[in-house]
């Protein structure tokens, strides 16, 4: 049923509006649900007759809101459907062709165009059937006179996408005629571009049948049609159908998995069609980029699929030298200069010439294999380009394989046995390749081969030194170019390779090559990547089949070949959608057609909303019932403190980690709870000390207490602050983060696996300290020392000698006399020093080997609390005594010689705080201890 | 209906700040506390009167020292003195044991606490404390609390009214028409001679503070009533209320007790004062 621009799916819901005033009077009749109230004191009323006992009357509003909520629900169910431009019931009833162009055009606007074909049936009969005709072609075309019923129709233009070719109107045209089909009415939803076929598309319809149009160009920028690269960037042409107003779009430089790189602006003046965006990028990031893309266009119009054939070339490097210092080899600053944008083959000259590549690069090769002349100067000729580094050996034996003939010398300039200075470049002539570049001032060239000097020689120069004579000549060897540089490619006889310029030089030098594109004219391309009807990549779809090389460029798009990135025999090649298309606007559609406006092709089915409102009114409805029974007064307060709750809960939970990310001023044992490190990046972290497991339970938990007691003590008395210390596997774990390895032996100690020796010996050698305890100095009438050496074998020992008194660890914190442990008097070995040579001296002049009996460890062993564990032998003063042995152990290791030298500071500070001090040694020359010590009082001589 | 701990906990805590009680304040002379003199011959301590030998007594009865001074032999006699027996009742209706807010107790609780507050000064007084019509009798002594508080705590039967003379406490919101309590509280009156209405009631129930459209009901009834503005009968309400406590003051007075009202919002140690207060004022009737 038809009602203004309303059409009704089940115009028989509607009778439903009559019972509204029955609602009405029903709604009017029942008050509100009364507040429910226990009261005992009730029984005095039991008697009392209530004096208004009138129910409480339905508030307007609200009868109001609940009459709105049925009508609206009404209207919902009759399936309402808005559409300005439905046919009337009344024009005559037969099958309805709708023509769609389904190509990349009409992809942005695609939902329109849907839209307004799904109303070609509207206001037509139930059993009127719809034909289709798309007019993009493919190998099986949609039948025209399919008769589709109303729902067929309906799922069959909803599972319709555009595709990533263009229209073929005439095609579409020659199948509906064969198809015989004679339509009462056409609609022709078009994606309104190219009026030279739309023209006689639109009339060849109008004979066959009243016509409608609904087209819908492409609003914003419609393609991009064109890429031009070069070495600094990409410039992207963009296309647009309309052209009245000034926009700006942006283009996004995407590599292949879809990153964004660049984006640049395309900026349409008014009154025109065309607008470029200008990409500079590194060629580094260049090579990375597969595809630009309109920002927030979904056409496969607007995506240019960048294939490697624009970008990178393929290079041969051919080295002279070998030499093992890769830093000084020429091969290294060629590689650096051109990897980024070429890719590059390294190896035999022959394989070389066979892989075909874009340009053979050879580094002072004297004179190439007689053999494979004859091949490289066919390569060359057939449009290769061979750039050549002089050097050494080409200035002591070249060959005839250069641009010019040289002289049997190089010439050096500026050596010890020359008037001149090394030259810097002159500027680059006209003609050459590297004109435009600017020659950095302090590029110099010290050495370099020389040409004859030949009539050609100033045309086939590329650049000269400031002097005039050459520094790179080229000449044309059938269809490539032969270029040498006169200079070797590495810094030996100039600063070329430092420069920038010298990759400019480079990349302008290989740009003379051919480029791969000429070179597999029959190579075949499979698809990988397909561009689909709304601008996404794909995998190949299935109808895409390859294509051979030489048809890039002359292949329009279509099903067969969808556009997309096709792999081939030299890297891929891309096949772009719109390539050079103009898109025009059809401005005069033959009179006749009806032209739909976009408010006509449009329709809206407004029973989904109006139910919803309804829905929303009853919820508000029940609200408001329930407020008025008094239901939510009770509960008010909960509510407030649930929704106050539910407010503060994530609050609360943030607030949790910044809590714990507060200081813990406890590192013997912190409290914090964080994620588990490995334990080398948490020693790494932090300093801390370290033992090595031992296997023996108690003993290892001796030592981790007793290594808690210096930490502490260190904490606390000295601003070294190590964390917990850490139980090392010898075996396995990271030593070289620990300053200093303590090993305390148990009583019968397992000797130690090879493996831990080994890394034992490359820690200590590293620069490490260990520090062994075998803990046996309260034996009676042994060494302690017995069996150390089954125990370690093969530890790289260094000779050993008891600590002198006067040694760096005496008072390296505390001053000490003596270092008693648990047992007092017992030797302290450390490595001696005076047999050794400073050179030999490794770890800043630390002990790599400390090696004592005096059980230092249950000395320093406290608990949880900080209280002493063990005995020991002279009570707490040996205690004390052994801690400070602790610190100024843990000061040795940390500081080194530092405060070996620090001893002497005191009495170089009094010798520079001096006035006139050091003038007074300057004047008697002689230097004796008075000087140094005997403070100078100013006056004093007088 | 609270928990036996709680409310112990909560009569002891006013049995605490409540002076002693002492029901013989006015008779000071009682030299036993706890034990009243019943004015007839029995066991006491109290000598009460010498009378003539008769066959029936025993030989060992006769007070020779008395016997000595004529021919005749005389036994002495005491004065019969027992215990007080205070026995308390709370109203088990629902509408009784019933709050109009979750800040106050309901009312049987808060009669409850009150008068086990009441029993605990009482029964340290030497007197003898139960509930009427309870499954125990009274009891004295350290046990008697603990007894009466798991006895307020189960719902008592009727009233009808104790074997003996007993001091009652009759605890309810007493809504039910006068004439309905009236009968219900004779046979009692005509037993105890003296006692105590204890009024204990809601504010909700002073205030009636609701509007609108209302649908009342009362707990433990069925039946509900709905006014469609419930301002409109306020006044008759508060007119009503204040009329049947006026009744129920003279009620009380015709039987010779007394009449305490409480009111939930009220501090309970006020509630238990007043309640003392009346107590001992029986104490020089007796």
């Amino acid at each position: 049923m038809t009602l203004g621009p309303f059409l009704f799916g089940a115009p028989l819901a509607l009778i439903g509006l009559i019972a509204l005033p029955i609602i009405w009077w029903v709604l009017r009749a029942t008050p509100p649900t009364p507040k429910a109230v226990e009261l005992p004191s009730l029984r005095l009323l039991d008697d009392v007759d209530p004096n208004e006992e009138t129910p409480a009357k339905t508030p307007w509003w609200l009868l109001l809101l609940r009459l709105a909520a049925a009508a609206l629900a009404i209207l919902g169910l009759s399936l309402p459907l808005y559409a300005p431009g439905a046919q009337s019931g009344d024009a005559p009833s037969g099958p309805v062709l709708v023509v769609i162009d389904d190509g990349w055009t009409s992809a942005e606007r695609w939902s329109e165009l849907r839209d307004a074909a799904l109303i070609a049936l509207d206001g037509e009969d139930r059993d009127t059937p719809a034909h289709l005709l798309l007019t993009a072609p493919r190998t099986l075309n949609t039948d025209p006179s399919e008769r589709l019923s109303r729902a067929d129709f309906t799922a069959r233009l909803r599972s319709l996408e555009p595709y990533p070719w263009t229209v073929d109107r005439e095609d579409a045209l020659a199948r509906l005629n064969e198809s015989g089909l004679q339509p009462s009415r056409i609609l022709y939803a078009s994606n309104g571009l190219d009026p030279e076929t739309a023209e006689p598309f639109v009339r060849a319809l109008m004979a066959k049948a009243p016509l409608a149009v609904y087209a819908a160009p492409p609003r914003g920028p419609a393609a991009i049609t064109s890429l031009s690269a070069n070495a600094g960037g990409a410039i992207v042409t963009l296309r647009r159908a309309e052209d009245r107003s000034a926009n700006d779009y942006f283009v996004s430089a995407l590599t292949l998995d879809g990153a964004a790189l660049a984006t640049a602006e395309a900026s349409f003046a008014s009154g025109e069609r065309e607008a470029t965006a200008t990409f500079t990028l590194p060629p580094a990031a260049l090579s990375r980029i597969t595809r630009f893309q309109v920002t927030g266009s979904a056409s496969p119009g607007t995506i240019w699929l960048w294939d490697s054939a624009d970008r990178s070339r393929r290079i041969g490097l051919v080295s002279g030298d070998a030499t093992a210092q890769p830093l000084l080899s020429d091969m290294h600053y060629i590689r650096k200069a051109l990897e980024p944008f070429a890719s590059i083959t390294e190896g035999d000259l022959t394989a070389l010439i066979e892989d075909n590549p874009d340009a053979i690069i050879l580094t002072d090769i004297g004179q190439i294999d007689p053999s494979v002349v004859g091949a490289l100067t066919d390569w060359v000729e057939e449009g290769g380009a061979l750039i050549r580094f002089a050097g050494p050996r080409m200035a002591a034996n070249g060959d005839t394989l250069v641009p010019a003939p040289l002289r049997r010398a190089s010439r050096a300039i500026g050596g010890a046995l020359t008037w001149e200075t090394p030259q810097a470049l002159g500027e680059f002539p006209e003609t050459s390749p590297f004109a435009g570049l600017t020659p950095p001032e302090d590029i110099r060239v010290r050495q370099q081969v020389l040409a004859r000097p030949g009539p050609e020689l100033a045309r086939r120069t590329w650049a000269r030194l400031a002097d005039g004579s050459p520094l790179v000549t080229a000449d044309q060897r059938g269809r490539g170019t032969l270029i040498l540089f006169h200079v070797t490619a590495g810094p030996d006889w100039s600063d070329l390779a430092y420069s920038g310029l010298f990759v400019d030089m480079l990349r302008r030098s290989i740009a003379a090559g051919k480029g791969e594109a000429v070179a597999d004219a029959e190579g075949l391309y499979t698809p990988r990547l397909t561009l689909n009807g709304r601008g996404q990549l794909s995998p190949a779809s299935t109808g895409a089949t390859p294509l051979v090389a030489s048809d890039f460029g002359v292949t329009d798009p279509s099903e067969t070949h969808p556009p997309g990135l096709y792999q081939g025999p030299a890297g891929t090649r891309a096949l772009n959608t719109a390539v050079d298309y103009q898109p025009i606007i059809v401005e005069d559609w033959p009179s006749g057609a009806t032209l739909l406006g976009d408010a006509e092709a449009r329709t809206m089915r407004l029973a989904g909303p109006l139910l919803g409102l309804a829905a929303i009114l009853l919820a508000l409805d029940i609200i408001v019932a329930l407020s008025i029974a008094g239901r939510f007064q009770g509960r008010r307060k909960t509510t407030t403190a649930a929704f106050l709750f539910a407010l503060s809960a994530p609050i609360g939970l943030q607030s949790q980690p910044a809590e714990a990310q507060g200081f813990q001023f406890d590192p013997p044992r912190p409290a914090v709870q964080r994620d588990p490190l490995p334990k080398d990046i948490e020693a790494a972290l932090d300093m801390r000390l370290a033992y090595i497991e031992t296997g023996d339970a108690r003993t290892d938990r001796r030592t981790r207490e007793g290594l808690n007691g210096v930490t502490l003590t260190l904490f606390r008395r000295t601003s070294v602050e190590p964390a917990e210390p850490h139980a090392v596997n010898a075996d396995t774990d990271a030593l070289d983060v620990y300053p200093i390895l303590f090993l305390v032996l148990p009583d019968n100690p397992e000797p130690m696996s090879e493996t831990a020796i080994a890394r034992l010996n490359a820690y200590m050698r590293g620069g490490g300290t260990l520090f062994i305890d075998t803990r046996a100095g309260g034996t009676i009438g042994q060494s302690g020392f017995d069996g150390l050496g089954e125990t370690l074998p093969g530890l790289d020992t260094p000779q050993l000698t008891p600590t002198p008194d006067e040694h760096v660890l005496t008072k390296s914190f505390y001053l000490l006399s003596s270092f008693p442990g648990r047992y007092a008097g017992r030797p302290l070995w450390i490595e001696a020093t005076s047999g050794t040579s400073r050179d030999e001296r490794r770890g800043d002049g630390v002990s790599r080997l400390l090696v004592t009996d005096a059980d230092y460890v249950s000395a320093w062993a406290v608990d949880d609390r900080g209280r002493s564990l063990y005995s020991v032998d002279g009570g707490d003063e040996q205690r004390e005594r052994a801690l400070r042995f602790g610190v100024n152990l843990v000061m040795y290791v940390l500081t080194g010689n530092y405060k070996e030298d620090q001893v002497h500071i005191p009495a170089l500070l009094e010798r520079l705080g001096e006035e006139g001090g050091v003038g007074d040694f300057e004047n008697d020359g002689v230097l004796d201890l008075d000087d140094i010590v005997r403070p100078v009082r100013p006056g004093a001589d007088e | 209906m609270t928990t036996l701990a709680a409310l112990r906990a909560e009569a002891e805590t006013l049995a605490r700040q409540l002076p002693d009680l002492s029901l013989q304040a006015e008779a000071a002379d009682l030299v036993h506390p706890g034990a009243a003199g019943r004015k007839r011959a029995g066991s006491g301590e109290q000598f009460w009167q010498y009378r003539r030998y008769a066959q029936t007594d025993a030989a060992d009865r006769i007070d020779w020292r008395r016997s000595a001074r004529g021919d005749e032999y005389y036994v002495r006699e005491t004065e019969l003195e027992t215990a007080r027996t205070i026995l308390f009742w709370v109203d088990p209706e629902a509408g009784f044991d019933w709050r109009g807010d979750e800040d106050h107790p309901t009312k049987a609780d808060r009669a409850r606490v009150l008068m086990l507050a009441l029993g605990i000064l009482l029964s340290k007084e030497g007197e003898r404390v139960g509930v009427l019509n309870g499954p125990r009798p009274a009891a004295l002594g350290k046990a008697a609390p603990d007894r009466l508080a798991e006895d307020l705590l189960t719902p008592p039967s009727g009233l009808t009214p104790p074997r003996s003379n007993a001091l009652s406490i009759v605890a309810s919101d007493f809504y039910d028409p006068l004439p309905e309590w009236r009968a219900r509280l004779a046979p009692l009156a005509a037993k105890c001679r003296h006692g105590v209405l204890l009024c204990v009631s809601d504010p909700i129930e002073h205030e009636f503070p609701f509007t609108g459209r209302t649908k009342f009901s009362r707990p433990g009834s069925l039946l509900d009533r709905i006014f469609g503005r419930a301002e409109s009968v306020r006044d008759e309400y508060l007119a009503r209320f204040e009329q049947q406590r006026e009744g129920l003051q003279a009620l009380a007075s015709q039987m010779g007790w007394t009449l305490v009202t409480h009111r939930t919002d009220q501090d309970a140690l006020q509630g238990a004062a007043t309640l003392a207060l009346a107590l001992e004022q029986f104490g020089g009737k007796a």
